[in-house]
Protein backbone atom coordinates (compact mmCIF):
# COMPACT_ATOMS: atom_id res chain seq x y z
CA UNK A 1 0.00 0.00 0.00
CA UNK A 2 1.26 3.45 -0.81
CA UNK A 3 0.82 6.19 1.74
CA UNK A 4 0.64 9.84 0.86
CA UNK A 5 2.40 11.99 3.43
CA UNK A 6 1.09 15.56 3.68
CA UNK A 7 3.08 17.73 6.05
CA UNK A 8 3.55 21.36 7.00
CA UNK A 9 6.77 20.41 8.79
CA UNK A 10 10.07 19.71 7.05
CA UNK A 11 10.84 16.11 7.78
CA UNK A 12 14.24 14.44 7.48
CA UNK A 13 13.21 11.45 5.44
CA UNK A 14 13.68 10.25 1.89
CA UNK A 15 9.95 10.02 1.40
CA UNK A 16 8.03 12.29 -0.91
CA UNK A 17 6.28 14.88 1.24
CA UNK A 18 3.42 16.97 -0.11
CA UNK A 19 2.58 20.45 1.15
CA UNK A 20 -0.96 20.88 2.51
CA UNK A 21 -1.88 23.53 -0.11
CA UNK A 22 -0.86 21.22 -2.96
CA UNK A 23 -2.90 18.37 -1.53
CA UNK A 24 -5.99 20.56 -1.08
CA UNK A 25 -5.94 21.33 -4.80
CA UNK A 26 -5.47 17.70 -5.79
CA UNK A 27 -7.69 14.63 -6.11
CA UNK A 28 -5.13 12.02 -5.08
CA UNK A 29 -6.80 8.87 -3.83
CA UNK A 30 -4.36 7.29 -1.45
CA UNK A 31 -4.22 6.55 2.24
CA UNK A 32 -3.24 9.91 3.69
CA UNK A 33 -0.98 10.62 6.64
CA UNK A 34 -1.56 14.19 7.71
CA UNK A 35 1.34 15.63 9.70
CA UNK A 36 0.79 19.07 11.18
CA UNK A 37 1.91 20.68 14.39
CA UNK A 38 -1.66 21.81 14.96
CA UNK A 39 -4.90 20.21 13.87
CA UNK A 40 -7.17 23.05 14.89
CA UNK A 41 -10.71 23.01 13.56
CA UNK A 42 -11.03 25.19 10.40
CA UNK A 43 -7.25 25.49 10.07
CA UNK A 44 -5.22 23.87 7.30
CA UNK A 45 -4.41 20.76 9.35
CA UNK A 46 -8.13 20.10 9.68
CA UNK A 47 -8.93 20.77 6.03
CA UNK A 48 -6.29 18.27 4.89
CA UNK A 49 -8.06 15.49 6.79
CA UNK A 50 -11.46 16.71 5.61
CA UNK A 51 -10.33 16.75 1.97
CA UNK A 52 -8.91 13.24 2.32
CA UNK A 53 -12.16 11.97 3.83
CA UNK A 54 -14.26 13.51 1.06
CA UNK A 55 -12.00 11.84 -1.51
CA UNK A 56 -12.76 8.59 0.26
CA UNK A 57 -9.17 8.16 1.50
CA UNK A 58 -8.29 6.52 4.74
CA UNK A 59 -6.68 9.25 6.77
CA UNK A 60 -4.79 9.80 10.00
CA UNK A 61 -6.15 11.67 11.89
CA UNK A 62 -9.88 11.70 11.09
CA UNK A 63 -11.97 14.88 11.34
CA UNK A 64 -14.04 13.35 14.11
CA UNK A 65 -10.95 12.62 16.17
CA UNK A 66 -9.52 16.08 15.52
CA UNK A 67 -12.67 17.72 16.87
CA UNK A 68 -13.18 15.33 19.76
CA UNK A 69 -9.61 15.41 21.03
CA UNK A 70 -9.64 19.20 21.20
CA UNK A 71 -12.88 19.32 23.24
CA UNK A 72 -11.61 18.40 26.70
CA UNK A 73 -14.85 16.79 28.01
CA UNK A 74 -15.09 14.54 24.95
CA UNK A 75 -11.38 13.76 25.11
CA UNK A 76 -11.75 12.62 28.71
CA UNK A 77 -14.96 10.71 28.08
CA UNK A 78 -13.59 8.73 25.15
CA UNK A 79 -10.17 8.24 26.73
CA UNK A 80 -11.76 6.89 29.91
CA UNK A 81 -13.81 4.47 27.81
CA UNK A 82 -10.56 3.25 26.27
CA UNK A 83 -9.06 2.61 29.69
CA UNK A 84 -6.97 5.77 30.13
CA UNK A 85 -6.95 6.94 33.77
CA UNK A 86 -8.89 10.22 34.09
CA UNK A 87 -10.47 12.09 36.98
CA UNK A 88 -14.19 12.95 37.18
CA UNK A 89 -14.91 16.27 35.50
CA UNK A 90 -17.68 18.84 35.30
CA UNK A 91 -18.81 20.89 32.32
CA UNK A 92 -20.48 23.99 33.67
CA UNK A 93 -20.27 27.76 34.06
CA UNK A 94 -21.29 27.66 37.72
CA UNK A 95 -18.60 28.42 40.29
CA UNK A 96 -20.90 27.14 43.02
CA UNK A 97 -21.24 23.78 41.35
CA UNK A 98 -17.48 23.41 40.94
CA UNK A 99 -16.86 24.38 44.57
CA UNK A 100 -19.53 22.02 45.90
CA UNK A 101 -18.70 19.02 43.78
CA UNK A 102 -14.95 19.24 43.23
CA UNK A 103 -13.51 21.55 45.89
CA UNK A 104 -9.98 22.95 45.56
CA UNK A 105 -7.59 23.03 43.87
CA UNK A 106 -9.13 22.57 40.42
CA UNK A 107 -7.78 22.70 36.90
CA UNK A 108 -9.93 24.35 34.22
CA UNK A 109 -9.90 24.00 30.45
CA UNK A 110 -11.91 26.27 28.14
CA UNK A 111 -14.81 24.92 26.09
CA UNK A 112 -15.32 27.72 23.57
CA UNK A 113 -14.43 28.57 19.97
CA UNK A 114 -11.72 31.08 20.79
CA UNK A 115 -9.28 29.57 23.27
CA UNK A 116 -7.43 26.49 22.10
CA UNK A 117 -4.30 26.66 24.19
CA UNK A 118 -3.68 26.84 27.91
CA UNK A 119 -5.56 26.15 31.09
CA UNK A 120 -5.94 27.67 34.54
CA UNK A 121 -5.49 26.30 38.02
CA UNK A 122 -7.54 27.74 40.90
CA UNK A 123 -6.64 27.24 44.56
CA UNK A 124 -9.42 29.35 46.07
CA UNK A 125 -12.80 30.83 45.30
CA UNK A 126 -11.67 34.20 44.01
CA UNK A 127 -9.15 32.60 41.65
CA UNK A 128 -11.92 30.25 40.51
CA UNK A 129 -14.25 33.16 39.76
CA UNK A 130 -11.54 34.86 37.72
CA UNK A 131 -10.71 31.65 35.84
CA UNK A 132 -14.33 30.79 35.02
CA UNK A 133 -14.88 34.37 33.89
CA UNK A 134 -11.85 34.56 31.61
CA UNK A 135 -11.98 31.01 30.18
CA UNK A 136 -15.75 31.33 29.73
CA UNK A 137 -15.31 34.69 27.97
CA UNK A 138 -17.33 36.58 30.58
CA UNK A 139 -19.71 33.68 31.35
CA UNK A 140 -20.66 33.21 27.70
CA UNK A 141 -19.28 29.67 27.59
CA UNK A 142 -18.87 26.69 29.88
CA UNK A 143 -15.56 25.40 31.22
CA UNK A 144 -14.35 21.89 31.93
CA UNK A 145 -13.24 21.49 35.55
CA UNK A 146 -11.24 18.62 37.07
CA UNK A 147 -9.87 18.21 40.58
CA UNK A 148 -6.14 18.79 40.85
CA UNK A 149 -4.66 16.06 43.00
CA UNK A 150 -1.02 15.98 42.05
CA UNK A 151 1.74 17.56 40.06
CA UNK A 152 0.80 18.88 36.64
CA UNK A 153 3.01 18.65 33.59
CA UNK A 154 2.95 18.43 29.81
CA UNK A 155 4.60 15.85 27.57
CA UNK A 156 4.95 15.89 23.81
CA UNK A 157 3.51 12.80 22.16
CA UNK A 158 4.56 11.70 18.68
CA UNK A 159 2.51 8.78 17.40
CA UNK A 160 1.82 7.80 20.99
CA UNK A 161 5.48 7.80 21.95
CA UNK A 162 6.98 10.13 24.49
CA UNK A 163 10.57 10.71 25.55
CA UNK A 164 9.47 10.71 29.18
CA UNK A 165 10.74 7.56 30.90
CA UNK A 166 7.76 7.08 33.24
CA UNK A 167 5.98 3.88 32.14
CA UNK A 168 2.58 5.22 33.29
CA UNK A 169 2.96 8.25 31.06
CA UNK A 170 4.09 6.11 28.16
CA UNK A 171 1.02 3.96 28.59
CA UNK A 172 -1.27 7.02 28.59
CA UNK A 173 0.36 8.47 25.47
CA UNK A 174 0.09 5.12 23.72
CA UNK A 175 -3.59 4.63 24.57
CA UNK A 176 -4.52 8.19 23.68
CA UNK A 177 -2.88 7.72 20.30
CA UNK A 178 -4.65 4.42 19.78
CA UNK A 179 -7.98 6.12 20.50
CA UNK A 180 -7.60 9.43 18.66
CA UNK A 181 -4.68 8.91 16.26
CA UNK A 182 -3.40 12.47 16.63
CA UNK A 183 0.19 12.14 15.35
CA UNK A 184 1.62 15.24 17.05
CA UNK A 185 0.25 16.67 20.26
CA UNK A 186 0.98 17.78 23.77
CA UNK A 187 -0.64 15.88 26.63
CA UNK A 188 -1.41 17.50 29.96
CA UNK A 189 -1.05 14.98 32.72
CA UNK A 190 -1.28 15.13 36.49
CA UNK A 191 0.57 12.73 38.68
CA UNK A 192 -0.15 11.86 42.30
CA UNK A 193 2.27 9.82 44.38
CA UNK A 194 1.35 6.61 42.65
CA UNK A 195 -0.90 7.35 39.69
CA UNK A 196 -0.96 9.42 36.50
CA UNK A 197 -4.14 10.87 34.96
CA UNK A 198 -4.83 12.45 31.58
CA UNK A 199 -6.15 16.05 31.86
CA UNK A 200 -6.01 17.54 28.39
CA UNK A 201 -4.59 17.50 24.87
CA UNK A 202 -3.36 20.53 22.97
CA UNK A 203 -1.39 21.32 19.82
CA UNK A 204 2.41 21.50 19.84
CA UNK A 205 3.84 24.86 18.84
CA UNK A 206 6.30 24.70 16.01
CA UNK A 207 9.00 26.26 18.17
CA UNK A 208 8.58 23.45 20.65
CA UNK A 209 9.73 20.87 18.12
CA UNK A 210 13.43 20.14 18.63
CA UNK A 211 15.83 18.57 16.13
CA UNK A 212 15.54 15.38 18.15
CA UNK A 213 11.72 15.53 17.90
CA UNK A 214 11.88 15.95 14.14
CA UNK A 215 14.07 12.86 13.89
CA UNK A 216 11.60 10.82 15.92
CA UNK A 217 8.67 12.07 13.85
CA UNK A 218 10.49 11.38 10.58
CA UNK A 219 11.35 7.87 11.68
CA UNK A 220 7.74 7.12 12.62
CA UNK A 221 6.45 8.56 9.36
CA UNK A 222 8.83 6.31 7.40
CA UNK A 223 7.72 3.28 9.39
CA UNK A 224 4.03 3.95 8.84
CA UNK A 225 4.43 4.59 5.14
CA UNK A 226 6.38 1.35 4.75
CA UNK A 227 4.03 -0.77 6.82
CA UNK A 228 0.73 1.01 6.45
CA UNK A 229 -0.92 -1.07 9.17
CA UNK A 230 -1.75 1.95 11.25
CA UNK A 231 -4.51 2.69 8.74
CA UNK A 232 -6.16 -0.64 9.29
CA UNK A 233 -7.71 0.39 12.59
CA UNK B 1 -41.09 6.87 31.50
CA UNK B 2 -38.57 8.23 29.05
CA UNK B 3 -36.93 11.56 29.78
CA UNK B 4 -35.98 14.11 27.18
CA UNK B 5 -33.44 16.86 27.89
CA UNK B 6 -33.76 19.99 25.79
CA UNK B 7 -30.41 21.77 25.77
CA UNK B 8 -30.99 25.51 25.62
CA UNK B 9 -29.16 28.74 26.36
CA UNK B 10 -30.76 31.86 27.82
CA UNK B 11 -31.04 33.49 24.39
CA UNK B 12 -33.44 30.76 23.25
CA UNK B 13 -36.03 32.42 25.50
CA UNK B 14 -35.44 36.00 24.42
CA UNK B 15 -37.91 35.86 21.53
CA UNK B 16 -41.47 35.05 22.69
CA UNK B 17 -42.16 33.16 19.45
CA UNK B 18 -39.27 30.82 20.13
CA UNK B 19 -40.20 30.51 23.79
CA UNK B 20 -43.74 29.51 22.74
CA UNK B 21 -42.30 26.91 20.39
CA UNK B 22 -40.18 25.46 23.23
CA UNK B 23 -43.28 25.27 25.44
CA UNK B 24 -45.07 23.52 22.57
CA UNK B 25 -42.33 20.88 22.53
CA UNK B 26 -42.77 20.39 26.26
CA UNK B 27 -46.55 20.05 25.92
CA UNK B 28 -46.20 17.61 23.03
CA UNK B 29 -43.79 15.48 25.05
CA UNK B 30 -46.00 15.45 28.12
CA UNK B 31 -49.02 14.53 25.98
CA UNK B 32 -47.05 11.51 24.82
CA UNK B 33 -46.22 10.62 28.41
CA UNK B 34 -42.58 11.77 28.30
CA UNK B 35 -40.74 13.97 30.74
CA UNK B 36 -39.27 17.05 29.09
CA UNK B 37 -36.74 19.18 30.92
CA UNK B 38 -34.78 22.23 29.85
CA UNK B 39 -31.09 21.63 30.39
CA UNK B 40 -28.91 24.70 30.81
CA UNK B 41 -25.18 25.09 30.57
CA UNK B 42 -24.45 24.77 34.27
CA UNK B 43 -26.01 21.28 34.39
CA UNK B 44 -24.47 19.74 31.27
CA UNK B 45 -22.94 16.96 33.32
CA UNK B 46 -26.51 15.68 33.96
CA UNK B 47 -26.92 14.51 30.34
CA UNK B 48 -26.38 10.92 31.45
CA UNK B 49 -29.64 11.02 33.44
CA UNK B 50 -31.76 11.30 30.29
CA UNK B 51 -32.86 9.01 27.47
CA UNK B 52 -32.76 11.55 24.64
CA UNK B 53 -31.35 15.00 24.01
CA UNK B 54 -32.88 17.70 21.84
CA UNK B 55 -30.51 20.60 21.21
CA UNK B 56 -32.00 24.04 20.60
CA UNK B 57 -28.94 26.14 21.49
CA UNK B 58 -26.84 27.17 18.49
CA UNK B 59 -24.61 24.34 17.35
CA UNK B 60 -21.04 24.39 16.09
CA UNK B 61 -18.21 21.89 16.56
CA UNK B 62 -16.54 24.51 18.76
CA UNK B 63 -19.59 25.27 20.89
CA UNK B 64 -20.81 23.75 24.11
CA UNK B 65 -23.68 22.23 22.11
CA UNK B 66 -21.22 19.88 20.38
CA UNK B 67 -19.95 18.67 23.75
CA UNK B 68 -23.56 17.95 24.77
CA UNK B 69 -24.30 16.19 21.48
CA UNK B 70 -21.20 14.02 21.43
CA UNK B 71 -21.52 13.15 25.11
CA UNK B 72 -25.11 12.01 24.52
CA UNK B 73 -24.00 10.07 21.45
CA UNK B 74 -21.16 8.33 23.32
CA UNK B 75 -23.63 7.39 26.07
CA UNK B 76 -25.93 5.84 23.48
CA UNK B 77 -28.78 8.39 23.76
CA UNK B 78 -30.93 9.51 20.87
CA UNK B 79 -29.85 13.02 19.96
CA UNK B 80 -30.92 15.86 17.67
CA UNK B 81 -28.58 17.36 16.44
CA UNK B 82 -26.19 14.43 16.26
CA UNK B 83 -22.45 15.14 16.26
CA UNK B 84 -21.91 14.21 12.62
CA UNK B 85 -24.69 16.52 11.43
CA UNK B 86 -23.17 19.33 13.50
CA UNK B 87 -19.79 18.67 11.92
CA UNK B 88 -21.10 18.70 8.35
CA UNK B 89 -23.56 21.58 8.77
CA UNK B 90 -21.19 23.61 10.92
CA UNK B 91 -18.69 23.71 8.09
CA UNK B 92 -20.16 24.68 4.72
CA UNK B 93 -16.92 23.75 2.94
CA UNK B 94 -17.39 20.18 4.15
CA UNK B 95 -21.02 20.29 3.06
CA UNK B 96 -20.40 21.63 -0.46
CA UNK B 97 -17.63 19.09 -1.01
CA UNK B 98 -20.17 16.37 -0.18
CA UNK B 99 -22.77 17.94 -2.51
CA UNK B 100 -20.19 17.87 -5.27
CA UNK B 101 -19.28 14.27 -4.56
CA UNK B 102 -22.88 13.03 -4.49
CA UNK B 103 -24.28 15.21 -7.30
CA UNK B 104 -26.64 17.32 -5.23
CA UNK B 105 -27.66 20.35 -7.33
CA UNK B 106 -26.24 23.33 -5.43
CA UNK B 107 -25.45 26.93 -6.03
CA UNK B 108 -22.25 27.40 -8.12
CA UNK B 109 -19.40 27.47 -5.62
CA UNK B 110 -15.61 27.70 -5.63
CA UNK B 111 -13.26 27.22 -2.69
CA UNK B 112 -10.57 29.75 -1.85
CA UNK B 113 -7.53 28.77 0.22
CA UNK B 114 -5.83 31.30 2.44
CA UNK B 115 -2.64 31.42 0.34
CA UNK B 116 -4.59 31.97 -2.89
CA UNK B 117 -5.73 35.48 -2.14
CA UNK B 118 -3.97 37.14 -5.06
CA UNK B 119 -4.98 39.10 -8.15
CA UNK B 120 -5.07 36.22 -10.63
CA UNK B 121 -7.18 33.94 -8.48
CA UNK B 122 -9.62 36.74 -7.68
CA UNK B 123 -10.07 37.71 -11.32
CA UNK B 124 -10.45 34.04 -12.30
CA UNK B 125 -13.15 33.76 -9.67
CA UNK B 126 -15.00 36.80 -11.04
CA UNK B 127 -14.66 35.39 -14.57
CA UNK B 128 -16.14 32.08 -13.51
CA UNK B 129 -18.94 33.31 -11.26
CA UNK B 130 -19.65 36.84 -12.51
CA UNK B 131 -19.90 40.02 -10.46
CA UNK B 132 -20.73 40.40 -7.67
CA UNK B 133 -19.89 37.16 -5.88
CA UNK B 134 -21.00 36.03 -2.46
CA UNK B 135 -18.24 35.24 0.03
CA UNK B 136 -19.24 32.80 2.71
CA UNK B 137 -17.35 31.78 5.83
CA UNK B 138 -17.82 28.05 6.52
CA UNK B 139 -19.33 28.69 9.97
CA UNK B 140 -22.16 30.93 8.73
CA UNK B 141 -25.56 30.88 10.44
CA UNK B 142 -28.51 33.26 10.64
CA UNK B 143 -27.29 35.05 7.47
CA UNK B 144 -24.11 36.15 9.26
CA UNK B 145 -20.63 35.90 7.72
CA UNK B 146 -22.11 36.01 4.22
CA UNK B 147 -21.14 39.11 2.25
CA UNK B 148 -21.20 40.36 -1.31
CA UNK B 149 -18.14 41.61 -3.18
CA UNK B 150 -18.22 43.32 -6.58
CA UNK B 151 -14.59 44.38 -6.93
CA UNK B 152 -11.16 43.12 -5.97
CA UNK B 153 -10.78 45.62 -3.13
CA UNK B 154 -13.95 44.59 -1.33
CA UNK B 155 -13.23 40.92 -2.16
CA UNK B 156 -9.88 41.16 -0.38
CA UNK B 157 -11.39 43.10 2.49
CA UNK B 158 -14.12 40.53 3.20
CA UNK B 159 -11.89 37.50 2.57
CA UNK B 160 -9.19 38.76 4.93
CA UNK B 161 -11.72 39.12 7.72
CA UNK B 162 -13.16 35.64 7.19
CA UNK B 163 -9.70 34.06 6.88
CA UNK B 164 -9.01 34.97 10.51
CA UNK B 165 -11.04 31.99 11.62
CA UNK B 166 -10.98 29.60 8.66
CA UNK B 167 -8.21 28.76 6.19
CA UNK B 168 -10.73 27.98 3.43
CA UNK B 169 -13.75 30.03 2.25
CA UNK B 170 -16.60 29.41 -0.17
CA UNK B 171 -17.17 31.84 -3.04
CA UNK B 172 -20.59 31.63 -4.67
CA UNK B 173 -22.48 32.96 -7.64
CA UNK B 174 -24.72 35.86 -6.61
CA UNK B 175 -28.25 34.60 -7.15
CA UNK B 176 -30.90 37.13 -6.08
CA UNK B 177 -34.42 35.74 -5.64
CA UNK B 178 -37.58 37.07 -3.99
CA UNK B 179 -37.49 34.24 -1.45
CA UNK B 180 -35.60 31.14 -0.38
CA UNK B 181 -37.49 27.91 0.08
CA UNK B 182 -36.98 26.52 3.58
CA UNK B 183 -37.83 22.84 3.74
CA UNK B 184 -37.84 21.26 7.19
CA UNK B 185 -36.76 17.62 7.00
CA UNK B 186 -36.87 15.00 9.73
CA UNK B 187 -35.54 11.47 9.27
CA UNK B 188 -35.66 11.61 5.44
CA UNK B 189 -39.18 13.01 5.33
CA UNK B 190 -40.54 16.51 4.77
CA UNK B 191 -41.65 18.08 8.06
CA UNK B 192 -42.67 21.58 7.02
CA UNK B 193 -42.34 23.92 4.05
CA UNK B 194 -41.89 27.69 4.13
CA UNK B 195 -40.85 30.56 1.96
CA UNK B 196 -38.36 32.80 3.70
CA UNK B 197 -39.02 36.11 1.97
CA UNK B 198 -36.05 38.37 1.33
CA UNK B 199 -36.63 41.90 2.71
CA UNK B 200 -37.26 44.46 -0.03
CA UNK B 201 -34.08 45.86 -1.55
CA UNK B 202 -31.94 43.26 0.27
CA UNK B 203 -30.46 39.97 -0.85
CA UNK B 204 -30.52 37.72 2.19
CA UNK B 205 -33.24 36.65 4.62
CA UNK B 206 -31.64 38.44 7.56
CA UNK B 207 -30.27 41.79 6.40
CA UNK B 208 -28.86 44.83 8.12
CA UNK B 209 -30.23 48.27 7.50
CA UNK B 210 -27.57 50.61 6.26
CA UNK B 211 -25.54 51.96 9.16
CA UNK B 212 -27.63 50.23 11.81
CA UNK B 213 -26.76 47.19 13.89
CA UNK B 214 -30.27 45.72 13.99
CA UNK B 215 -31.05 42.86 11.64
CA UNK B 216 -34.36 42.85 9.82
CA UNK B 217 -35.88 39.56 8.79
CA UNK B 218 -38.10 38.82 5.83
CA UNK B 219 -41.56 37.38 6.32
CA UNK B 220 -42.11 33.64 6.64
CA UNK B 221 -44.88 32.23 4.48
CA UNK B 222 -45.60 28.61 5.13
CA UNK B 223 -47.44 26.10 2.95
CA UNK B 224 -48.86 22.67 3.74
CA UNK B 225 -46.29 19.91 3.49
CA UNK B 226 -48.50 17.93 1.09
CA UNK B 227 -48.39 20.83 -1.33
CA UNK B 228 -44.63 20.88 -1.78
CA UNK B 229 -43.60 20.80 -5.46
CA UNK B 230 -42.38 17.28 -6.32
CA UNK B 231 -38.99 18.35 -7.60
CA UNK B 232 -38.39 20.60 -4.57
CA UNK B 233 -39.10 17.66 -2.31
CA UNK B 234 -36.65 15.46 -4.23
CA UNK B 235 -33.87 18.03 -4.09
CA UNK B 236 -34.38 18.74 -0.37
CA UNK B 237 -34.33 15.07 0.59
CA UNK B 238 -31.33 14.35 -1.62
CA UNK B 239 -29.38 17.19 0.02
CA UNK B 240 -30.20 15.93 3.52
CA UNK B 241 -29.32 12.36 2.62
CA UNK B 242 -25.63 13.30 2.35
CA UNK B 243 -25.72 14.89 5.81
CA UNK B 244 -27.64 12.42 7.96
CA UNK B 245 -31.01 11.32 9.26
CA UNK B 246 -31.80 14.04 11.80
CA UNK B 247 -33.67 17.34 11.73
CA UNK B 248 -32.63 19.88 9.11
CA UNK B 249 -33.74 23.09 7.45
CA UNK B 250 -32.76 23.11 3.78
CA UNK B 251 -32.44 26.46 1.99
CA UNK B 252 -33.20 26.16 -1.70
CA UNK B 253 -33.38 28.75 -4.45
CA UNK B 254 -35.67 28.43 -7.43
CA UNK B 255 -33.85 29.69 -10.51
CA UNK B 256 -35.52 29.46 -13.94
CA UNK B 257 -37.61 26.51 -12.82
CA UNK B 258 -34.63 24.65 -11.35
CA UNK B 259 -34.04 24.07 -7.66
CA UNK B 260 -30.54 24.62 -6.33
CA UNK B 261 -29.50 24.03 -2.74
CA UNK B 262 -28.01 26.99 -0.88
CA UNK B 263 -27.28 25.00 2.27
CA UNK B 264 -28.54 22.40 4.71
CA UNK B 265 -28.75 23.65 8.29
CA UNK B 266 -28.87 21.52 11.37
CA UNK B 267 -30.66 23.03 14.38
CA UNK B 268 -33.23 24.86 12.19
CA UNK B 269 -35.26 27.70 13.74
CA UNK B 270 -38.72 26.72 14.89
CA UNK B 271 -40.87 29.68 15.93
CA UNK B 272 -44.50 29.38 17.00
CA UNK B 273 -46.77 30.77 14.30
CA UNK B 274 -44.06 30.50 11.62
CA UNK B 275 -42.62 27.12 10.66
CA UNK B 276 -45.57 25.38 12.36
CA UNK B 277 -48.40 27.50 11.00
CA UNK B 278 -49.60 25.03 8.36
CA UNK B 279 -48.47 21.75 9.91
CA UNK B 280 -49.21 21.93 13.63
CA UNK B 281 -47.97 18.42 14.29
CA UNK B 282 -44.28 19.18 13.85
CA UNK B 283 -43.74 19.20 17.64
CA UNK B 284 -45.29 15.76 18.10
CA UNK B 285 -43.32 14.36 15.18
CA UNK B 286 -40.00 15.52 16.58
CA UNK B 287 -40.83 14.20 20.06
CA UNK B 288 -41.90 10.86 18.57
CA UNK B 289 -38.63 10.64 16.66
CA UNK B 290 -36.69 11.34 19.88
CA UNK B 291 -38.63 8.67 21.76
CA UNK B 292 -38.24 5.87 19.22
Amino acid sequence: MTVLVVSNIDLTTNLQIMKPATFLDSTIKEATLNINNEYRYLKTGYYVSMHAEILGNRVIPSCENIIDSSRTPILLLRAAKAGVPTLPFLVTDSVKKITNELGFPVILFAVNPFIYDGYKVAHNKSALYRAVKSLGMNYKFAVCAQPLKGELFAVKSFFGKTTNSDPQLQKIAEKVYKTFKIPLCKLHIQKTVDKAYLCGLQPVNREELSEQDLLIISKEVSLISEQGEAFGV
Amino acid sequence: MSKIACFVEKYNFSDPREEDALQNFKLAAEKQGREFHFLFREDISDVAKYDAVFIRATTDPLNTAYVVSKTAWELGLKVIDDPESITICGNKIHQYALFEKYNVPYIPTMFLNKDELHHKKISDTFDALGKPVVIKAPYTSFSRYVEKAACETSFRDVAKRFFKKSDVLAIQKFTPTAFDWRVGVLNNDVLYVCKYMIPKGKWKHGAKLRGKPTVIWGRTVSIKRQEIPVRLREVALKACSVVGKGLYGVDIKEVDGNYVVVEVNDNPSIYAGYEDSMDHDIYQRIITYLSE
